[in-house]
């Protein structure tokens, strides 16, 4: 057992290689990571996209830089529990591209997520209030 | 065929020689995907040449690295759907060839269900076996004392006796069943651990 606490610590250690990682910026990667799905879910709600699409979509409307080699793997394990679908779709580069689309089990799954996330976000909000009033 | 598509399929090649476990289906529409984001990337600023392809394929990550991602990935989608240490274990085997934490977690796992489907078949096989199966404290020729679980082959140890009688029935199915839904629980666990540290989503 010492074994693997030892190995899923130096897993870990890739946390700690962010540069110039302070305790705040680590939490906040770590807030990041929770809701990758749900914002990848709300990113497909207005229609399909694909890979890159979503990718350039997180970017822009959420700050989400997630890395390249992490969303297919993602959108694949969402297209495995029906969250999301696919099919492929010949660009007018000349090479397929495939688009997502969620899917009614993952919108609902996305507003069950959306409700949570207000709920706890309003009750932080109430909560953290006195601190911004101390600044 | 070019440069740049030559290091497009050696790349996609590794990569599909590591998505063990996986459908030969899913495998190749994974690949397809995979080139399909290569080209458009590496396109993207112009024409496709070699240089592009390797930016394109460094934000990738590594082979191993990517297929370890898409192994762990299918084990937590299908752990989702159904928790069956058959369909657990077929994973984490893929998962183990291409990474040494997931070596290590299916080793742990492989004898964390040993041990669990041992007390199991100990349990049923004592009412089969009355006087052989069960817990036994076995007498070495060095004076040692070894507990061994016997199911009920062969002739009862004569340097032994048995520890828990009927109780190893009850217990046998309680200590069983336990080590196999632990097991479950900690090589999900450890596979949901290793995939948080690969996701680094962050804000520039």
């Amino acid at each position: 057992m010492t074994a693997i606490y030892l190995v899923l610590q130096c897993i870990n250690v890739t946390d700690s290689i962010l540069p110039n990682s302070s305790a705040a910026e680590k939490w906040e990667v770590q807030l990041r990571k929770g809701c990758l799905e749900l914002a990848i879910l709300a990113a497909l709600w207005g229609g399909r996209l694909y890979g890159l699409e979503i990718l350039r979509t997180l970017e822009h409307e959420s700050d989400l830089i997630v890395p390249e080699g992490t969303i297919y793997p993602l959108l694949s394990r969402l297209k495995a529990l029906a969250l999301v679908e696919s099919e492929w779709v010949e660009s007018e580069g000349g090479h397929p591209r495939k688009y997502y689309s969620i899917t009614d089990a993952g919108r609902q799954r996305a507003r069950e997520m959306a409700a949570i996330w207000a709920r706890f976000s309003s009750s932080m909000s109430r909560l953290l209030a006195p601190l911004a009033e101390a600044k | 065929m070019s440069d740049a598509e030559h290091k497009i399929d050696v790349y996609l090649n590794e990569v599909r020689s590591l998505l063990r476990g996986m459908g030969e289906e899913q495998s190749r529409e994974i690949i397809a995907e995979l080139r399909s984001h290569i080209v458009e990337r590496a396109s993207a600023g112009g024409p496709l040449t070699s240089a592009n392809v390797d930016a394109a394929v460094a934000t990738l990550g590594s082979a191993q690295q990517l297929a370890s991602e898409y192994v762990t990935d299918e084990l937590l989608a299908r752990a989702e759907v159904q928790r069956s240490p058959f369909r657990i274990l077929d994973s984490l085997f893929g998962w183990a060839s291409i990474s040494v934490a997931g070596f290590v977690v299916t080793i742990t796992s492989i004898v964390g269900y040993f041990l669990g489907g041992l007390f199991v078949l100990v349990a049923i096989s004592k009412p089969l076996h009355p006087a052989d199966a069960g817990l036994w404290a076995l007498r070495e020729s060095t004076g040692d004392l070894e507990l061994s679980v016997r199911l009920g082959f062969g002739t009862p140890p004569i340097n032994g006796h048995e520890l828990l009688g009927w109780w190893i029935v009850p217990l046998g199915l309680v200590i069983g069943c336990g080590l196999v839904v632990f097991t479950t629980r900690f090589a999900l666990w450890c596979v949901r651990m290793y995939r948080r540290s690969r996701l680094l989503p962050r804000r520039d």
